[in-house]
């Protein structure tokens, strides 16, 4: 029975309330451990596609008589228009339509941020659209920006009201400490960089627009542009069946898409608009720059007593206020902690989420003011987080539906007892070292999400749901989960996603959210066809359907019977069977987390304040791995990305004009292959029995979230240097060492 | 836009100038052009018009950087600079004499803000973002030039001829001026066809990135033995590639708040170039 509830719904940290209708999620889950198709390292069932250039992204996208748009965007961080010749733009050749600042909403006369759309042409080809603009010959009064991220707060110039979270008496905790430790942290600002930019295609059939377009929430984009332009929700068609990636900054439709939608509309024509890669570097969303100024308390036998921390996020123009206070509430038991997190609103290209947003950025701080702490106290840094295991959540006491920090706490030792022979092998400048950091973040998925499966006489089963795979391997996974409660192999199983007029709602991916909200839809829909199939298979073979099972591609009957599947469904000629499945509810009253911890390996040449990481070492909790191939490729990947914003990651923006320096890859670096470390990859795979039929978590931003600490933590142990800022540069490292050194000097000259 | 391809020297040298450019490998030059930075009426190929390939000690301009690194007649320092640059892909396509022509990395110069490099009042780089700026020569302008192989061929005492006469690499680089912004002494027309690289006793090149490959160098130190004498040029330091006789010529850096780091990163990398030698 459908079934109306209230309830909280997450997205990575952000929690609505809302009225959602759930079925019953009535099967029980599988039991622990690999099962013939779940739980089996799997290669993409995709992989050969996207290997031999088959699979269409798109980037790939060719409409006949396709124009296309390029976007005049404000070289200035805060200016007003004088004056614009679009008469000009129009006027210029193979231009087919033009429009400014009064024609869309995205278009603006009064830019607030470099790159803020302001006018856009559609022409016969990119050149010509980008020829044309240079026509425009727009004059500019300059304003001065707001770049400041504190000048900001003082100003009052804010996204969002300060957050704060004030549980029990921080200045009592403060007060009953042994040792208090402060220090500030600053992250940096970090750009997303998918190998694809993003881009949509737009063409109009009649009074239904058809939008292809590389986006991580098919379902979003629909509702969104069909809003803008006064449709119904299904006059807007989204495709994308392949994606070349988003990190979290494909969550919403872009200027781009209703750019190339206006511009379709007017001329009649399907209409591309691709950012360049330079447009995607300034104006397509970023991870926003920290600032967090940190204090940890603790009695001598490292019991936590207190956690404070002041955040300042800068935002931008737009955007919204990350959790970046995330891991102080909730990593440790604490009873005294006090939060504050403002979100600046400044001159500078909006946010957007970036794979665990906050959550990567608070984690750093926490996680080096513990480190920092253990030092002070003279405590392993492993032994001091034991410790301070949180058994239930810190902000509201809810129970976790599953915890096996512990677990990871235990399996990372063996990495951890490296360090000894690792310190060991400081040679000369090389000094070497090892540090740990823990994971918390969310990851539970939820409701709504739904899947259909139908099976035809060949006995092959589709799987058909508007999902989108971002690259992490989902369209797998589903294939996998389809076939396990199906019996049958993987093969036979076909998954159909990307196109929201060809199958129903699935979840965004984003928040870590799609295996654990799809994949018990997935599941639910093959039980449904399942019980069908044995139905008909009990009047075909007058058997009682509780003797029958499918396994292996056959119905089997308790008494050793075995028909194929074909056999049964092969009865149906043009018939289908036509199964339907719905994530169920998360349980009320409980919170559902990811946890993990990560133990990194690094050299550091102390002369010339170079880096290296060479191992890395990833654990963690998120319940049942559905694909552990595709799993430790998600761990992979975090990590490597991890390792760019630790090492070498930046967006430089000039401090006088506001202007983004790092437009290009050779300036904005993000790790070769060159740089990446061993990486050992150990995943809990207990499942979360409170957790739907499926019992998994998502594993897409976990592993990014510890790394940089554990990084900057090894760092300390390698040579006693605090590195409390991102990148760690060369020289941000040598400052770091000069300052240990300049600490030691006064330790030393200090009275004994 | 036009291309021609000359069939040798002299042609291209006479194509070239007034609104005409030579491309070689064009891993520089096609991205200045699409960005608007330089501009041309006319490509002049040199493909077949400067000599390619290694000969004892001469070395033809239009010779890739993946052709030197890989050959055992190039000094060490050379080809060391060479494998460390750029990316297989950019050094199988990038020349040598090109890459002595190559522009700064400035991200204010590639941006088009209006500096004094690009021929206005001032340099962004000062006021502005500069980590991976110079320490040298930086008094009018920031900039800090790219090549490794330029800084090897400094240390090596490389001579280069052009078709019209002959000179070392030291002498065609010079620092920008108000009335020239120019980092090469060349004509506009001139050509670089050849390089002499003398074989020293012992080379090496060291080089400080910001990642394992495919960076630009934070610093480079290109060192040379002949006899008892070390020379030391150096990427990455200054508009144009810097010589140094010792570490103690870096007593008389001039570095910026954000390029101090360079200071230290160079008296190290010379102290272990020297000790490699």
């Amino acid at each position: 029975m459908a079934r109306l509830i209230r309830t909280e719904k997450e997205v990575e940290g952000r929690f609505t309330e809302q009225w959602i209708v759930v079925e019953e999620d009535a099967l029980d889950q599988w039991p622990a451990g690999p099962r013939t198709v779940v739980g089996q390292p799997t290669r993409r069932v995709d992989g050969v596609e996207r290997a031999t250039g088959a699979a269409v992204y798109t980037a790939d996208v060719q409409l006949p008589g396709m124009l296309h748009a390029a976007v005049l965007r404000s070289p200035h961080a805060r200016a007003r228009l004088v004056r614009l010749d679009l008469d000009a733009v129009r006027a210029a050749p193979g231009v087919r339509a033009v429009i400014g600042p009064d024609d869309l909403d995205v278009l603006t006369s009064e830019p607030c941020y470099e790159g803020h759309g302001v006018a856009a042409v559609a022409a016969d080809s990119f050149e010509a659209a980008r020829a044309a603009l240079e026509l425009a010959a727009p004059e500019w009064e300059v304003l001065e920006p707001l770049l400041d991220p504190e000048e900001a707060v003082r100003r009052e110039s804010l996204l969002a009201e300060p957050r704060r979270h004030d549980r029990g008496d921080f200045d009592r905790g403060l007060a009953a400490a042994d040792v208090v430790v402060q220090a500030e942290y600053r992250t940096q600002t970090l750009l997303h960089n998918p190998l694809e930019t993003h881009q949509s295609v737009c063409h109009w059939e009649g009074d239904t627009l058809v939008l292809y377009t590389s986006t991580q929430n098919i379902w979003g984009v629909r509702d969104e542009v069909a809003d803008a332009f006064g449709l119904p929700h299904d006059g807007v068609r989204v495709i994308c069946r392949f994606m070349g990636g988003g990190f979290g900054a494909k969550n919403d439709a872009g200027d781009y898409t209703l750019v190339a939608a206006e511009l379709a509309r007017r001329t009649g024509r399907p209409v591309r608009c691709a950012l360049t890669r330079r447009e995607e570097n300034v104006v397509s969303g970023n991870r926003n720059a920290t600032i967090q100024r940190l204090t940890a308390a603790a009695r001598s036998d490292g019991t936590l007593t207190a956690l404070g921390g002041e955040f300042v996020s800068a935002l931008g123009w737009d955007g919204w206020l990350g959790p970046t206070a995330g891991p102080m509430q909730m990593l440790y038991a604490c009873a005294n902690v006090r939060t504050v997190e403002y979100g600046a609103k400044l001159n500078l290209p909006p946010m957007a989420a970036f794979r665990a947003p906050g959550f990567v950025e608070g984690t750093f701080g926490l996680e080096c003011l513990l480190d920092e702490l253990a030092a002070r106290l003279e405590l392993d840094p492993l032994e001091l987080r034991r410790r301070n295991h949180a058994d239930s959540d810190g902000t509201d006491d809810r129970p976790y539906t599953s915890k096996n920090l512990m677990e990871c706490y235990r399996r990372a030792e063996t990495h951890w007892e490296r360090r000894h022979e690792v310190r060991a092998r400081s040679e000369g400048p090389w000094k070497r070292g090892v540090g740990m950091a823990s994971q918390i973040w969310y990851g539970g998925g939820g409701p709504p999400s739904y899947a259909w499966i139908r099976v035809g006489s060949d006995g092959r089963a589709v799987v058909v749901t508007a999902m989108q795979d971002i690259g992490t391997g989902t369209r797998t996974a589903m294939a996998q989960i389809a076939a396990e409660e199906l019996g049958v192999p993987l093969e036979h199983v076909r998954v159909e996603i990307g196109d929201s007029a060809r199958g129903p709602y699935s979840v965004i991916s984003g928040g870590s959210s799609t295996t654990p909200s799809m994949g018990p839809a997935v599941r639910s829909a093959a039980a449904d066809v399942k019980r069908q199939i044995l139905e008909i298979a009990a009047q075909r073979f007058h058997l009682e359907e509780r003797v029958l099972d499918l396994k292996g591609g056959n119905v089997v009957s308790a008494d050793g019977g075995s028909w194929s599947l074909e056999e049964v469904t092969g009865l149906l000629e043009d018939a289908q069977i036509l199964g339907k499945g719905a994530r169920g509810p998360n349980p009320t009253g409980m919170r559902v987390m990811t946890f993990g911890a990560q133990v990194a390996e690094v050299a550091v040449d102390v002369e010339t304040g170079e880096v290296r990481v060479e191992r890395v070492a990833a654990i963690h909790d998120v319940g049942r791995i559905v694909n552990p191939l595709g799993a430790s490729s998600q761990v992979e990947g975090g990590i490597i990305q991890a390792i760019g914003h630790a090492l070498s990651e930046e967006r430089l923006d000039d401090p006088a004009t506001g202007l983004v320096l790092t437009q290009t890859l050779d300036a904005y670096k993000v790790p070769t292959i060159a740089d990446v470390p061993e990486i050992v990859t150990e995943l809990v795979d207990v499942p979360d029995e409170h957790l739907t039929n499926l019992g998994s978590k998502g594993l897409g931003e976990p592993p990014i979230i510890p790394t940089a600490a554990a990084i900057a933590n090894a760092i300390r142990d390698a040579t006693g240097a605090d590195v409390r800022s991102l990148p760690i540069t060369r020289e941000e490292l040598l400052h770091a060492l000069e300052a240990a050194r300049e600490q030691e000097r006064r330790g030393a000259a200090a009275p004994a | 836009m036009e291309l021609r391809r000359p069939p040798d020297a002299q042609h291209a040298v006479a194509a070239l100038g007034n609104g005409s450019l030579a491309l070689a490998g064009g891993t520089d030059l096609v991205p200045l052009l699409r960005d608007g930075i330089v501009r041309a009426d006319t490509l002049v190929h040199l493909a077949d018009a400067v000599p390619r390939g290694i000969d004892g000690t001469r070395i033809g301009a239009g010779t890739t950087l993946a052709e030197l690194e890989v050959d055992p007649q190039v000094p060490a320092a050379l080809r060391e600079a060479c494998a460390q640059a750029a990316s297989p892909q950019l050094r199988s396509m990038g020349t040598i004499g090109g890459n002595l022509r190559q522009a700064t990395r400035c991200w204010y110069w590639r941006l088009r803000f209006p500096c004094w490099l690009h021929g206005g009042e001032v340099c962004h780089a000062k006021a502005g973002q500069h980590r991976e700026h110079a320490i040298f020569g930086n008094e009018r302008c920031a900039s800090a030039h790219p090549s490794d192989p330029a800084a090897a061929l400094l240390a090596l005492g490389a001579r280069v001829r052009t078709d019209r006469r002959e000179l070392s690499v030291a002498e065609l680089y010079r620092l920008p001026t108000d009335e020239s912004r120019d980092v090469v002494v060349l004509a506009p027309d001139e050509l670089v066809l050849e390089l002499d690289v003398p074989l020293p006793d012992a080379s090496v090149y060291l080089k400080a990135m910001d990642r394992k490959k495919w960076a630009f160098p934070l610093v480079g130190v290109a060192a040379a033995r002949f006899g008892d004498r070390v020379a030391f040029g150096l990427a990455g330091v200054a508009p144009i590639p810097w010589a140094v006789d010792s570490a103690d010529d870096l007593d008389r850096a001039t570095p910026l708040p954000g390029t101090a780091y360079k200071v230290q990163i160079a008296r190290a990398l010379i102290a272990r170039a020297f000790s490699a030698l």
